[in-house]
């Protein structure tokens, strides 16, 4: 397969003098986002993430397995990252880059690892049956900042999801089909997001950006990527290599997160409403509906 | 969710392949990437022509023998219209993501292995011969695809164009075909119990859907041909959205 073209030299110049002159390529603010856009699909658990040319899609799946044997409670959840040569004809199928480890890695920490969804909801009998409930991630086009693009589709695509409805009685489990019952949303508990900081400059972390495209991620000289929920709750913290950072710049970047959290948290909240009210379309299913209002 | 009857499609979707397509028809949204021609890998490597690789990714779960199956049917299929012969030694990916199939409400689907049925191919190849004419590669012809089953209903014979999951779940026999622009028959492919005579008549019908192209100005008797048919004119619609793209991209003129 054909290596990435590495920028050249007067690229890199160029990039690393404008950043000093306080200027972006594409003339944002160090501390803006590209313009993010969140679809959802026709089935549930589908979420399309757009930022800028960055474009991921996540998807949603669950059904019913046997759950390990150490861990008889708890149902099994899995993130899927496969880059696919879509995404650029450097990536080749069923071998793993650098960057795909990476993003699974971190996706795991910030997503599985931080508790989001309730693992022991997914329990039906325990020790027998169990669901699983898997992500798959798919990068239809790669133009820098995977990570916050891809935490963000995993994120609304399990808020969106609805597994199938299932019922116990007297030891026999039956799981519906969505003919028979409307299916039911996860035991969802909080939202973590990803925001990464790109450094450049000599200087410990002299000049810190957010949303880097591809193009300052090739020249960056460090990056560090922060996991937090819009109550401030810090997941993670993953800052792998590069120059040294100051502390003091570490813990204003963590701040400035929290409040470019706050505002993907309100974004997913805002189309999941309009989704919901798109779906719910003439009240036909509020009608339907068996539950009573207490 | 409802199933879009009339084919939809977006060329140029994605900002770094060499072309691109997203194609959604009969509940089925396929996006498509296209590099080629590109440096192939020595094992790749033909001394005379391009190799052609295709990759089918499915929407959920880790591919298995299916899409390796389908992978071996676009692959040969493509590689018939495609010059190939124009690029020795080089290559031409075509990545196809699935994104959405219909599903069926009545059975639970084990999803975790991915299970990519038939009737997905016509969108398969919809998508990559849209995502090749994007990329601008030279090809031959182009192709048009349909689906078709034959059902038993009330003791009488029905085909039915673009099946549902649920048709296909209760149909006699599966068939997907695909026509080139000169009306050649070139890819013929069959499940299901059929008898020869079965099988002509829905070869019939799918050569109606994919090769019948009405002269634009009698646009009243096309759609009342497609009532006919039971399923959309794909050729006239590949060459709208080819017209509408090139009309896009040559504004400036």
């Amino acid at each position: 397969m054909p290596r990435e073209a590495e920028p050249s030299l007067n690229e890199k110049q160029f990039v690393t003098q404008a950043l000093q002159e306080n200027l972006r390529l594409d003339g944002r603010e160090f501390d803006q986002y590209r313009p993010i856009e969140l679809n959802f699909g026709d089935q549930h658990g589908v979420a399309d993430v757009t930022l800028g040319k960055t474009r991921v899609l996540a998807k949603a799946t669950a059904e019913v397995t046997v759950p390990y044997t150490d861990r008889p409670l708890d149902g099994i959840f899995t993130i899927a990252t496969e880059l696919s040569p879509m995404t650029s004809p450097s990536f080749e199928v069923n071998r793993p880059t650098e960057t795909e480890v990476l993003l699974s890695r971190l996706l795991e920490k910030t997503v599985r690892r931080s508790g989001a969804l309730d693992t022991e909801s997914l329990c039906l009998v325990a020790g027998e049956k169990c669901w699983s409930v898997r992500v798959d991630v798919h990068v239809l086009a790669h133009d820098g900042n995977l990570m916050d693009a891809a935490c963000l589709a995993v994120v609304a695509a399990l808020r969106h999801f609805r597994k199938p409805d299932t019922s116990m009685a007297g030891g026999v489990l039956t799981v519906y089909t969505p003919a028979e019952r409307e299916p039911v949303p996860l035991s969802w508990l909080h939202s973590p997001f990803c925001v990464t900081w790109s450094f450049f400059g000599e200087d410990e972390g002299e000049m810190a950006v957010l949303d880097a495209t591809w193009l300052e991620e090739q020249v960056r000289v460090g990056s560090c990527t922060v996991s937090l929920n819009k109550h401030g709750e810090i997941c993670q913290i993953a800052k792998l290599g590069g120059t040294p950072v100051d502390a003091v710049a570490l813990l204003q970047c963590t701040s400035v997160a929290l409040t470019k959290v706050k505002e993907f948290s309100d974004l997913v909240d805002r189309r999941l409403a309009e989704d919901l009210k798109r779906r719910d379309k003439g009240g036909f299913m509020a009608e339907l509906r068996a539950e009573n209002d207490r | 969710m409802t199933a879009t009857t009339a084919p939809e499609a977006a060329l140029g979707v994605l900002p770094r392949a060499d072309g691109s397509a997203k194609y959604s028809h009969a509940g089925y949204t396929v996006t498509a990437s296209v590099s080629g021609p590109i440096e192939a890998q020595r094992r790749d490597e033909h001394a005379y022509e391009a190799h052609v690789d295709v990759v089918v990714r499915p929407a959920a779960g880790v591919g298995g023998t299916r899409e390796r199956h389908l992978e071996s049917i676009l692959q040969s299929t493509l590689a018939q219209i495609i010059l190939i012969k124009n690029f020795p030694r080089s290559l031409i990916q075509i990545v196809l993501q699935v994104e959405d199939s219909p599903e069926n409400d009545y059975v639970n689907t084990k999803l975790v292995q991915a299970s990519l049925n038939f009737a997905i191919m016509p969108a398969l190849i919809q998508t990559a011969v849209l995502a090749l004419l994007s990329a601008g590669v030279p090809m031959r012809a182009t192709l048009t695809a349909t689906a078709v089953a034959m059902a038993h209903r009330d003791g009488a014979k029905k085909t039915i164009v673009d099946p549902t999951p649920r048709d296909i779940e209760t149909a006699q026999s599966v068939h997907v075909f695909a026509f080139t622009s000169r009306d050649e028959l070139l890819l013929a492919e069959s499940e299901g119990d059929f008898t020869v005579e079965e099988w002509d008549d829905v070869c019939e019908t799918a050569k109606k859907v994919c090769c019948h192209s009405a002269p634009a100005k009698e646009g009243m008797a096309m759609v009342l041909d497609d009532e006919d048919v039971g399923g959309p004119d794909m050729r006239q619609f590949l060459r709208s959205t080819m017209k509408s793209k090139v009309d896009a991209d040559l504004h400036w003129k």
